[in-house]
């Protein structure tokens, strides 16, 4: 290997010369004082980071892993027949409703079919009155 | 101790030697995340963490030998957790930035400037270059430490080591290796 300026490399980015940049470093000293100091403090044993999903440890638990599964089951069945029991009531009022508006609309023809035949008995009422009146005047 | 006692026996033994198997480990521990962090203070951090995850499951290990991977194996998955936690966005063998010029009156040490240039690789090759080359792990171990196939552990490793040539041929000048 040969560099291009004055100085020669000792080594290059050998295997040897890796070993030796990444050889073991001793830990800062007092290091193992102080992870005892972590251990016998119970608030400082939790590594920073792990305590958001703490409580995800609960389905560490094979039984509980079984109750999760068995609860979103059931869920899952509740959920379902009560969607059903608001289906089936609202096709109900929706019959219900077609039936009062049919309802409305016959008695309503009804209603006009009436009001037609009372208009003609007036009319003809007073057709036969002017007549008579009009033969007692001759 | 670990030869002596069984697996069954193991974990009430490491409880009453925890000090011993920190002092024991504290160096490789402490090195792993140094070498990957490039930060003192962030790698005694995710040491200490470490070792408190060690002491909380020391009932899960079987053997001294199970120990170890299981530090190796930890530390790494800490150190990328922290690598992520600090800087976020993952960069590509290629597109990982080159580390600044180095000056040679002031860096005189190829050691330094070989380990400038692992801590800017990416961060499963940066690993795996750690675990290499201060472990002396073969790419079998390292690939269970860190649950990756084989295959992939060596052709990181040689992409690794030609990233390596080529960084430190811009960084310290025209190198022919």
């Amino acid at each position: 290997m040969t560099v291009s300026n004055d100085r020669p490399m000792q080594a290059e980015p050998t295997e040897s010369a890796l070993r030796n940049a990444l050889r073991r470093r001793e830990a800062p000293e007092g290091f193992a004082d102080r992870v005892w100091a972590r251990v016998a403090e119970p608030d400082s044993r939790k590594p920073i980071g792990t305590r958001r999903e703490s409580w995800l440890r609960i389905f560490a638990v094979p039984l509980a892993r079984w109750a999760a599964a068995a609860a979103v089951c059931v869920a899952l069945v509740v959920g379902g027949i009560y969607y059903r029991n608001v289906q089936r009531e609202r096709a109900q009022g929706e019959a219900a409703k077609q039936q009062l508006i049919l309802a409305l609309r016959i008695a309503g023809s009804k209603l006009q079919v009436a009001k037609s035949k009372i208009h003609q008995i007036n009319a003809n009422r007073v057709a036969t009155d002017q007549s008579e009146s009009h033969e007692e005047k001759e | 101790m670990a030869e002596l006692i069984s697996a069954e026996q193991f974990p009430a033994a490491a409880e009453g030697d925890f000090a011993g198997i920190v002092r024991r480990y504290q160096a490789m521990v402490y090195s792993i995340a140094l070498h990957f962090l490039a930060d003192p203070s962030a790698s005694e951090e995710v040491a200490q963490d470490v070792f408190l995850q060690l002491h909380a499951n020391l009932s899960r290990l079987k053997s001294e030998e199970h120990v170890k991977f299981w530090l190796r194996k930890v530390t790494s998955h800490r150190c990328i957790d922290w690598q992520r936690r600090r800087r976020p966005q993952a960069v590509s063998l290629e597109d990982a930035p080159d580390p600044p010029a180095l000056n040679r009156a002031e860096d005189p040490w190829l050691s330094r400037r070989l380990r400038q240039l692992v801590a800017s690789l990416p961060e499963k090759p940066r690993l795996i270059v750690i675990l290499r080359y201060q472990e002396d792990m073969d790419a079998e171990d390292i690939a269970e430490v860190l649950a990756m196939p084989i295959a992939t552990v060596k052709s990181h490793l040689q992409r690794s080591l030609a990233m390596l040539r080529a960084k430190a041929a811009r960084a310290i000048g025209e190198v022919t290796i």
